[in-house]
Formats: C-alpha cells, sequence, structure tokens
C-alpha cells in the first residue's frame, strides 16, 4: 500500500511538469501578448517594449521556464498583469465566494439526488420511476444559459424573491441573500444527471447477488434500498462527488458571471480576456494538483470501501 | 436637469452644510476596473475614480457646453507665453491632501511640486503608462516657488491646458507612492472630494466623501454634497438593468442594448418609467465609430483609381442605417465629421459624401473591372481572386458587425472572409499594419478636434493611426493645423482634410452613440458632462 | 443468439425507447433535408422586418426602415477633387429609376431574429448544423478516447503511464485556454474549429471509462487464447476486445453527442462557435441574453424546443439502448 501512495505521489511530478510545459507552450503560442493591452490607447513601439521588459516577456524562453518552474515550487506566482494584485492574494479572496456558492450546491445537490435515486431505485420499472426519469432527461435537455437567464428574470426580477446579482461583505449575508439563487439554479441544473447517475449505480447494485440474498432471508424491501445498497453504491457515489471538487476550484463560470460574483471562474475568465499569465499559470498549476490529489484520494477512498479492489 | 445656479446670497451666512453621510450614490461598473494609480492604468471606469480621488490642476465648467476650461487647484487659467510653448500654473495655497498614515499625522499640503512629480511619472519608462503619449510633448518642468509651476513643451500647443484638466492628471503625494509601492494602485491617496473607504477588486468600490476636502461652495451647500458612491461591477446588461428598475441603483446609462424598453422610438421616456419620478438625459458621446481599411494592404490599399473604386464601392454598400437601427437599437446618430458634436472644431453643417448605394457600388465595380466569377463572387481586375478580410473579436457584440458587414458585401457580389481574434492580438496585428479592414472607436480624451485629426497622420501609423494612412495632402495641413488655435481657419484646414479621408476613403465614419442616462427621482442635479467622467462631486440626493 | 440480436429484441420491447428512436430518426431526416437544401435553404433571407414576433403578439419596437436615398445633391468640396469623380457620375448617371424595395411580413410565425429572418427556418437549419457538430465532434472524441484507452488498458506499463499522464495534464488545463488553443491554430474556420475544438478536448471521460474496460478484459481467458494461438495485439486489441467492449463504447458514444449539443451552446456564447455563413442553435441562444431583456423571446424558445425535443429524445434512446445491451439488467 505504501509502495502504491509514494508510487503515486512521485507521479505528480512528471504530471506537474506536463503541465507546466504545456500551459507555458500554449500561453506563448496562442495567450496573446499583453502588453498590447497594457499599452492603452496609443501604444508606441517604446512603451510596448517597457511593458513587455517590466513583465519578464522579453527574455529568452527557456529563462521564462525556469522562472515559471521556480514560482511552481515555492508556491509564488508574483503578481497580477493588468491589476497588480499579488496573485495569492487573487485566489484568498476569491476562493470564498466561489466555494459559498459550490459547497452549498454539492451538498444539497447530492442530498436530493441520493434521495430522489433512491426512490426511483425502490420503484424501479413502475411509472413513477418512468416518470422522474423522463423529466430528468427533459431538465437535462436545456442548456444551462436558459435556466440561467429565466430564473434570474422571473424569480429575482418578476418575482422579487432573490437579489438580482451581486455580492455582499459577510458571509451570513453571502450565504443567505446573494448565493441563494445562484445555488437554487445550480442545484436544478445538476439534479438530473446525479440522479441519472446515481440511480444507475444503484441499480448495478440492485442486480447483484448479495441483494438477492438479503431478500431470501427475508428482509423488506426498503431496508435493502436503504442500507446494503446505499453503502456498496457509496463508492462510485463518492468518488462520483470527490471528481467534482477540482471542478469547484474552477468555479462555475457562468453562474459567477451572470450573478456577478466575485469567484474564481470569473477571475479565469477575466485573465484569459486579459492575457494575464501568471494567474492562469496559478490556476491552472493549483487545479492540476487538486485534480491529481482528488484522483489519489479516490482511489484509496475506493480502496478502503471496498477491500476486493486492488491498486496496482 | 440643470440645477439653478442661484447667486447664493447664503453663502456667508452660518455655514455652508457639508456632505451628508446618509446620501450615498449606489452607480455600476459594466468592466472590472483595474487600480487607482494614475500611470498604471488606462480604462475608462478606472480613470472616473481616479478623477474623483485626485485633483487635476484645471478642470471644466459642469453646466457648460461646449465644454470650457475653469481651474481647479490652480489659482487661474495656465499663462500661455512663447507662442504656446510655455505653460505657467500658479497652485492655490491651503489645499491639502487626504490624511493618511503615510503622512505620520501631519497636514499635507498641495504644492506645484506633487504636480510636477505627478506629471513626471507619466514619462518614466519604468512606470510604462498608458497615458504618457499626452505628455510627451513636454521639454521640461520647473518649480521655481512652492506654489508656481512653469512647463515647457517641445513644440507650440495651444490645447496643453486640456491635459492638464485630464483625468489621469491629479495630483498624488510622492511619499504615498513610495510608501505603498506596488500597492499604489489600492491605495489611493489624493487631495479631491473623494476618498477610497472600501475596495473589493473587480467587484465593488465604495468611495466616501473627504473630509478634508477643500471649501468649494455651490447653490449654498458645500462640496460634495453627498455622503459617498457604491460602485458595483456587473458585466451583464440583464443585471444592470434589473438592478435599477428595482432601485438598487440611483443612475444607470450603460443600457444601450435595453434602450428600446425604456425609449421610444423618438427618444423620449416611455410613460411607465416617468410615471415613477424616472429621469432620462440623452447626450452624444464625443466619440467617431468607424470602419477602416488598411492603406498598406495589398488587396484593399493604394491610392489607385482601381483601389480606391474597391473601397468607395465597400463603404457605399456597408449600409449604416442598418447599424445605427437594428445594432444600435436606434441609440446612435450617422457620423458624418471626424469631429463629433460637442467636440471644438466641429462643423455640424458638413454632410459625408461617403452615402449608401448598393446599386451604384455595384456599377462602380464593373465599371472597373471586378467582374463575377462562376462562384458569383467578384475578382481583382487581373483575373485574381479577391477576399475581404474582416477582423473582430469573438464576442457576441461583434457578431452582430459580422453578420451586418456580411450581409452587406454580400449585395455587391464580394467575398467576405471573417478574421476571429482576441482584442489584444488584434490591437498588435493592427500597429503592425497586417489587418485588412477593422471597425475601430475613438473617444476624446480632451475636447479638441486635434485629438481625433491626428487620427489620420502619417507618422502616428502604428500607433493610433489604425488605418497607417500616409498622405502627403493630410499631413501638410495637419501640421499646419497644429499652429493655429480653435477658429475658422482651422476649421477649413479640417474640411480640407477630411474631404481627402473621404475622396480616398481610408475610412467610413459610421455613427456616434447616445448616451441615455436614467436617474431615480432623488437624484438632484446631474448632468452628463461631454468629457468629465465623475459628476458625483456636483450632484445631490433626496 | 448474439449481444447484438439479443438487444435489439430487448429494444423493441421498450415504448419508450421505441418513440425515442422515431424522433431520433425524425431529426436526423430533418437535418438531412436541410443539409440538401430541401427545406430551409433560404434561412437566412430577410423576409421580415426586424424582430417581427409571432402573430398573437403586436410590439412594433425598432423603427421603420427608412426610404432608401442616394442623395445626389451636389456637395462641396472645400477644393479637393475625388480621384473617381468621373467614373463615378458616369455611373449613377447610368443607373435606372429607384428599384422598389421587397416587402416584408410583419409577422411570422416563429417570429424572426434582428435581420428579420425566419426564427422557424434558423431552428431548421440549425438542426442540421448543430446535430452535425455534436455527431461529428462525439465521432472524433470517441475515436480518440477509444484508441488511448485501448493502448492504455491493453499495453499497461509505461504505454499506460503515458497516456495517464497525458489525461492528468489535458484536465487540469482550464477549458477555455485549451479551446482558445485550438481556435488559435485553425483559426476560426467554422463549424470544423468547433467540432475539433469539441473532439480534441472531450476524449478523456471516454478514454477512462475504455482503459478500465481494457484492464478488464485483457487478463480474460478469451484474450489469453488469443495469445496462446498467436494473434497480435493489434488483432487482440481491436478484433477480439473491442467487440465485447462496444456496447460501453457506443452509449459513450451517444451521451458524447447529447453533451457537445450543449456544449456547442456554450462555445457560442464565449464567441467560439460557427461562423456567421451558418446558424446553429447555439448561435441563437447566444443572442438570448440581450433579445430576452428587451421581451423578444421568440428565438430563445424555438431553439429550447428544438433542442430539448432532440436532446431529449436521443438520451431516452441511449438509456434505452444501454439497458437492452446490459446482459445483467433483466
Amino acid at each position: 500500500m505504501s509502495n502504491y501512495l509514494i508510487r503515486r505521489l512521485w507521479q505528480f511530478i512528471p504530471t506537474l511538469l506536463g503541465v507546466v510545459l504545456l500551459v507555458f507552450f500554449l500561453f506563448n503560442w496562442v495567450g496573446g501578448d499583453p502588453a498590447y493591452l497594457l499599452a492603452g490607447k496609443i501604444a508606441s513601439p517604446e512603451l510596448i517594449e517597457n511593458i513587455r521588459r517590466s513583465l519578464g516577456v522579453d527574455q529568452p524562453y527557456w529563462v521564462q521556464l525556469w522562472i515559471f518552474v521556480k514560482q511552481v515550487a515555492t508556491a509564488d506566482f508574483g503578481v497580477s498583469w493588468s491589476t497588480n494584485e499579488r496573485v495569492s492574494q487573487i485566489f484568498a479572496t476569491r476562493l470564498g465566494p466561489s466555494l459559498t456558492v459550490l459547497l452549498p450546491l454539492l451538498v444539497i445537490s447530492t442530498v436530493i439526488a441520493l434521495g430522489a435515486a433512491m426512490l426511483v431505485a425502490y420503484y424501479r420499472g413502475s411509472l413513477t420511476d418512468r416518470g422522474i426519469m423522463i423529466a430528468c432527461t427533459v431538465g437535462q435537455s436545456v442548456s444551462i444559459l436558459v435556466y440561467i437567464l429565466l430564473l434570474q428574470y422571473w424569480l429575482a426580477y418578476q418575482l422579487g424573491w432573490f437579489p438580482v446579482q451581486g455580492w455582499g461583505s459577510t458571509l451570513g449575508e453571502n450565504l443567505l441573500r446573494y448565493a441563494a439563487l445562484p445555488i437554487l439554479v445550480g442545484v436544478i441544473v445538476s439534479l438530473a444527471p446525479d440522479i441519472r447517475l446515481y440511480r444507475s449505480f444503484f441499480l448495478d447494485e440492485i442486480g447483484q447477488d448479495y441483494v438477492r440474498t438479503a431478500r431470501a432471508k427475508g428482509l423488506g424491501e426498503g431496508r435493502v434500498v436503504g442500507l446494503h445498497v446505499l453503502r456498496n453504491a457509496a463508492i462510485p457515489i463518492t468518488t462520483n462527488v470527490m471528481m467534482q471538487i477540482p471542478g469547484l476550484l474552477a468555479g462555475a463560470f457562468l453562474i459567477e458571471r451572470f450573478f456577478s460574483i466575485p469567484g474564481i471562474g470569473r477571475e479565469v475568465i477575466l485573465a484569459v480576456e486579459r492575457s494575464d499569465f501568471p494567474v492562469i499559470k496559478a490556476v491552472t498549476v493549483y487545479v492540476a494538483i487538486a485534480t491529481m490529489i482528488v484522483n489519489l484520494l479516490a482511489d484509496l477512498t475506493y480502496r478502503a470501501l471496498d477491500p476486493r479492489v486492488q491498486l496496482k | 436637469m440643470r440645477s439653478l445656479l442661484v447667486i447664493p446670497l447664503l453663502l456667508f451666512s452660518i455655514g455652508a452644510r457639508a456632505a451628508d453621510p446618509s446620501k450615498i450614490l449606489r452607480i455600476t461598473f459594466q468592466a472590472a476596473e483595474t487600480g487607482f494609480d494614475p500611470v498604471k492604468v488606462s480604462d475608462y471606469y478606472s480613470g472616473t475614480v481616479i478623477e474623483a480621488i485626485f485633483d487635476p490642476l484645471l478642470s471644466y465648467d459642469y453646466l457648460a457646453r461646449p465644454a470650457k476650461l475653469v481651474p481647479n487647484t490652480a489659482a487661474a487659467l495656465p499663462q500661455i507665453t512663447d507662442k504656446g510653448r510655455t505653460y505657467r500654473v500658479e497652485v492655490k495655497p491651503g489645499i491639502y491632501f487626504a490624511d493618511d498614515p503615510v503622512f505620520r499625522g501631519r497636514k499635507r499640503e498641495l504644492t506645484a511640486l506633487d504636480y510636477a512629480y505627478s506629471l513626471r511619472r507619466f514619462l518614466d519608462p519604468k512606470n510604462r503608462s498608458p497615458y504618457a503619449f499626452l505628455f510627451e510633448g513636454i521639454a521640461g518642468i520647473e518649480t521655481p516657488d512652492r506654489h508656481t509651476l512653469v512647463i515647457r513643451l517641445k513644440q507650440p500647443d495651444f490645447n496643453f491646458s486640456h491635459v492638464l484638466a485630464f483625468s489621469l492628471a491629479g495630483a498624488v503625494a510622492r511619499e504615498a507612492i513610495e510608501h505603498y509601492g506596488d500597492e499604489s494602485a489600492a491605495r489611493p491617496v489624493g487631495s479631491g472630494p473623494f476618498r477610497l473607504k472600501s475596495y473589493t477588486r473587480s467587484s465593488k468600490i465604495v468611495l466616501e466623501a473627504n473630509p478634508g476636502y477643500r471649501e468649494v461652495v455651490r447653490d449654498g451647500a458645500r462640496l460634495p454634497r453627498i455622503g459617498g458612491v457604491e460602485i458595483s461591477i456587473m458585466e451583464e446588461t440583464q443585471s444592470r438593468w434589473l438592478a435599477f428598475q428595482r432601485g438598487d441603483t440611483d443612475i444607470e446609462y450603460q443600457l444601450a442594448e435595453v434602450a428600446p424598453t425604456f425609449i421610444t422610438a423618438d427618444g423620449q421616456l416611455k410613460p411607465e418609467f416617468a410615471r415613477r419620478g424616472i429621469k432620462l438625459e440623452r447626450s452624444v458621446d464625443p466619440e467617431i465609430i468607424y470602419l477602416y481599411f488598411n492603406m498598406q494592404d495589398r488587396t484593399v490599399g493604394g491610392l489607385s483609381k482601381e483601389k480606391i473604386a474597391l473601397r468607395r464601392a465597400i463603404a457605399m454598400a456597408y449600409k449604416i442605417e442598418d447599424q445605427i437601427r437594428i445594432i444600435r437599437k436606434g441609440q446612435s446618430i450617422r457620423a458624418q465629421y471626424p469631429i463629433p458634436p460637442g467636440v471644438a472644431g466641429h462643423d455640424p453643417a458638413f454632410r459625408s459624401s461617403l452615402v449608401y448605394d448598393p446599386r451604384a457600388a455595384n456599377g462602380l465595380l464593373d465599371r472597373f473591372g471586378y467582374k463575377k466569377g462562376p462562384d458569383g463572387y467578384r475578382r481583382l481586375p487581373d483575373g485574381g481572386p479577391l477576399v475581404i478580410r474582416y477582423s473582430s473579436t469573438p464576442s457576441e457584440r461583434d457578431r452582430q458587425f459580422d453578420e451586418l458587414m456580411k450581409r452587406s458585401l454580400d449585395s455587391i457580389g464580394i467575398r467576405l472572409e471573417i478574421h476571429k481574434e482576441r482584442f489584444p492580438e488584434l490591437i498588435k496585428l493592427e500597429n503592425q499594419c497586417r489587418l485588412m479592414m477593422r471597425g475601430a472607436a475613438w473617444i476624446a480624451d480632451y475636447p479638441d478636434g486635434d485629438n481625433f485629426m491626428q487620427l489620420l497622420y502619417g507618422p502616428n501609423a502604428g500607433q493610433s493611426n489604425n488605418a497607417c494612412y500616409r498622405s502627403p495632402e493630410y499631413d501638410k495641413r495637419y501640421e499646419r493645423s497644429r499652429l493655429l488655435p480653435d477658429g475658422p481657419e482651422r476649421d477649413q484646414l479640417y474640411r480640407e482634410m477630411t474631404r481627402i479621408m473621404e475622396t480616398d476613403t481610408v475610412w467610413l465614419l459610421t455613427d456616434s452613440r447616445y448616451r441615455n442616462v436614467l436617474m431615480q427621482p432623488r437624484v438632484k442635479g446631474y448632468t452628463k458632462h461631454p468629457v468629465m467622467h465623475a459628476e458625483w462631486l456636483y450632484l445631490d440626493l433626496e | 443468439m448474439s449481444l447484438w440480436q439479443l438487444a435489439w429484441r430487448r429494444f423493441v420491447r421498450d415504448p419508450v425507447g421505441v418513440a425515442s428512436a422515431a424522433v431520433v430518426l425524425a431529426f436526423t431526416a430533418l437535418a438531412a433535408a436541410s443539409a440538401l437544401g430541401w427545406i430551409a435553404r433560404d434561412w437566412s433571407s430577410e423576409v421580415a422586418v426586424s424582430y417581427a414576433p409571432p402573430p398573437f403578439m403586436k410590439e412594433e419596437l425598432l423603427g421603420e426602415e427608412m426610404r432608401e436615398t442616394a442623395s445626389s445633391a451636389a456637395l462641396p468640396d472645400y477644393g479637393i477633387q475625388d480621384p473617381i469623380a468621373k467614373e463615378l457620375a458616369e455611373v449613377r448617371a447610368s443607373l435606372t429609376e429607384m428599384a422598389k424595395g421587397e416587402a416584408r411580413a410583419g409577422s411570422l410565425v416563429f417570429g424572426a431574429d434582428k435581420w428579420g429572418r425566419d426564427v422557424l427556418k434558423k431552428a431548421i437549419k440549425g438542426t442540421e448544423t448543430s446535430l452535425l457538430v455534436g455527431f461529428a465532434a462525439a465521432a472524433l472524441a470517441t475515436l480518440l478516447g477509444t484508441l488511448f484507452g485501448a493502448f492504455a488498458g491493453y499495453h499497461g506499463s509505461w504505454v499506460d503511464d503515458f497516456f495517464n499522464w497525458l489525461y492528468s495534464v489535458f484536465t487540469s488545463i482550464p477549458y477555455l485556454l485549451l479551446v482558445l488553443a485550438v481556435a488559435a491554430v485553425l483559426g476560426q474556420k467554422g463549424i470544423l474549429t468547433v467540432v475539433l475544438i469539441l473532439g480534441l478536448t472531450g476524449w478523456t471521460g471516454i478514454f477512462r471509462l475504455v482503459r478500465a474496460e481494457y484492464l478488464k478484459h485483457r487478463v480474460r481467458e478469451y484474450v489469453l487464447a488469443a495469445d496462446a494461438v498467436g494473434a497480435s495485439n493489434a488483432r487482440r486489441m481491436f478484433a477480439h476486445i473491442l467487440p465485447n467492449v462496444s456496447h460501453v463504447v457506443l452509449v459513450q458514444l451517444s451521451l458524447h453527442v447529447v453533451l457537445f449539443i450543449k456544449s456547442e451552446v456554450i462555445l457560442s456564447f464565449l464567441g467560439f462557435g460557427v461562423g456567421v455563413d451558418t446558424v446553429s442553435w447555439g448561435t441563437m441562444l447566444a443572442e438570448a441574453p440581450s433579445e430576452l431583456i428587451l421581451g423578444m423571446w421568440w428565438q430563445i424558445a424555438a431553439a429550447t424546443l428544438f433542442m430539448a425535443l432532440a436532446v431529449t429524445a436521443f438520451s431516452l434512446f441511449t438509456d434505452a439502448a444501454r439497458d437492452a445491451l446490459d446482459p445483467r439488467l433483466q
């Protein structure tokens, strides 16, 4: 086990290196020249040169790459090219709002989806099952863009139940007032696919021999589904939930944009639009590390929950 | 709405009212700011906040139209000597910077030395200021005494006072800049009417009235009358519009996309909004929007008759009326002259000779040998393929212009290729004169026509002259115009230069947009100034 | 009976599956008819006034189109001569009287967009584009994911490590940056660019699944038997294992068609959609924010309706197919 762990941790390095190389390559190739954006209305060649020098992009590529590698090692990506804010500062301040929306969203949608999936698994084959599944399918066929627009217009503007957009200064205010509608929209959008997925996990388990045995032993269907099946389905469900966590870092940028939430997703879009390489570098590296850690944790959890699984 | 300029008899009575902290103005920006250090920013929104926090030497009269320069921290308008080469300004004594820990508990007086320092910062290449170009004409700055500033220019320039009134030309304190270093953009310390109270980047900016602001009285009250400004960054029009309608914001003017919902076809506020006491103020922005041809391009550039005919035909096929009616939703006017209304040098009687006439355009192309090939699209007179490459950014907004361009070129049988590139890359290619055709806009930095006519000046190719146009006839007249003050002689030169631009068909001027400002009933005394952005100093809230 | 025959039998007994298959076929037929030019060929003609509403609504939001006035009044020339004045005058003189503009409809069944184009025809043409993008991108992603997954799962060791590394790297880069990269390389040539963006960035899920399948299968007896009779690696990978894995692959293909049709909407919103010479559901929906706020709901309604029908049908079809193919579920 510890061998496996060490192997996996070692693999972080080439992966991270690959990410670093790819991002560097991509950015310098297609990331655009930020000097022109920073130069403003009238860009004399001297000004452009000045800017490029101060950003450090006039140096040869291998020097810039080496600086990038050092930055990864020290987790210090310097300052944003467009606002001069420290990148670590940017992350510290934007992570909060993103998580304030996405963590409750994750919890609420998982709980509801689990409940609904268990329900349809219990009543599988019935009209209820069919009905809910078709409703899910239809719900899933509408673009998130449409949901955001319609719900914002209807619930926030017409009915006035929520603020149209914005963000406050305290956690309580944010959670209860400003994050409410974004969370609602997010839950609605993710319910359908989650229910379908969890239902399939449950059904996979229900088809197993141990369930037939449990029934043969006289256990009620409720106990079978609610206790035994749930425990076994917990494995893929947990891994699925964990897989969504790196997504939290990247932020749900559409929701953040329409609801004016100062989160990471919106920051990434801004950074890409402004060719703000330090921010892009930092986000990519953090997401890469988070993805690797989460993948590892998922695999370990898998092993912990199911001793039959062999990790090589 | 114009406030009454009653000479206040009450001016000298018991204490003019000070800023009321309960009056907070709530507005929005539609794009994120970048910071509040004058030398580090170039965007409009940062400039607006900077204008409220710092004090330039000069300013503009709030109500006078066309824009009129008035002294701000200066005792009087500058003395211009040496045929426009030397400017001498006295700084009023008794003006202080806002209190800040960096001044170590002492009141810090504003002096000419501060202006010398602030202006020199623009010229320092280490600061790489995007607006360095405005100050490039400065040959030297002297401060014979604490309150006197003398600026010597390299060339005669009668417009330099506008530079001294520019929103970014306010005075910064050396101690603050040196102490805060990289953080200077987030820790602005100025002598202006407002100071930064709290700041969440790209999200919310809160300003409060500067308690140490010098005494400026108007209508019996000290300015600013309001206690603060709350600025929220909202990128989506829907969000801004809904916020205004719910009364969450007080003034909103970035609503071009939804204008038809609150404005009738003849520019009046719709009754359902007027009933609620909401006010509308409409003005034309001092800007021009135009399509340019890269005069150095192989396909569309050059001054031969065939190429002029090609550009002329494209200009005559582009349906500006649809741009105004459908894309702008009626919220712009046709730009006939390179200098927009409200800017010195504008000619209201001038009519562009580039009129919409697709049939004549087709005829012109036939006449000059641009025959249609088997695929229905025209070819060059020598038989080679003809493709117009129109560049734009991959945004939904630009897509509408792409569609209009396609329809227009289809009407004259010319094949179109849309070149998509992100904005910074586009600018880079443009500066290298490697684009073929693109839409561009220019808004006045200061209210004088020279700021617009320099866009076609040969030596500016590769910078602001995005058409990369070099015409000896134009340049000759431009250089002469620089030596003249605003007046009939200069106007005549400008007319000739415009005619040259049209006969060479370098640009197609399309429109200038209306600024529709909506105000809640509680906003008093607000009127949009053509050049000043931060009118917060002058308005009041009930 | 083979897996496929059994599956077919089970499939036809499912009314929902059959119904959804019928709808999918109908949409495919619609797309094909549009592609062949039998219907919606003139989708881009401006037949109505700008934002013409459906018949039961009565708003005129934008001003009347002004009559074309090519001014022939002489303008002062301020002493500057026009180099082509002579030719222009000749052309103008030779033009006959003004051609009358065609009448524009005041309202259409599904309304019109800002340029006066029929929304219904746009939706039909959009079906063709969106389905094409969805299918082509899914095919590409499936091809890549299956190839990579097969190699990784089958060979193991350094091959597996390499593909896992590629997978980690790909999933770590912000999606937007990847999209930009592909767009920059290809220069945004419309449909092809969109297909490549989606296909080249969307193979990762399929890769993981196929890899898992190959890991499972390569230790099975039938594979070892094949090895014993000297079958080459390639033969074993593709002739022996692949057929047993194909049901997983096909379901993934189907799922990704749906996913990419929806992703195309987001790409269009971000500005990386198809060009202005064609229309897709994505480009119709991308105009939605600015239209909805003006009260113009017909384009968003039409696009959402068409998309919802097609995607729902496709998803239900996929579900039914998956249920039919799964030997355990009975």
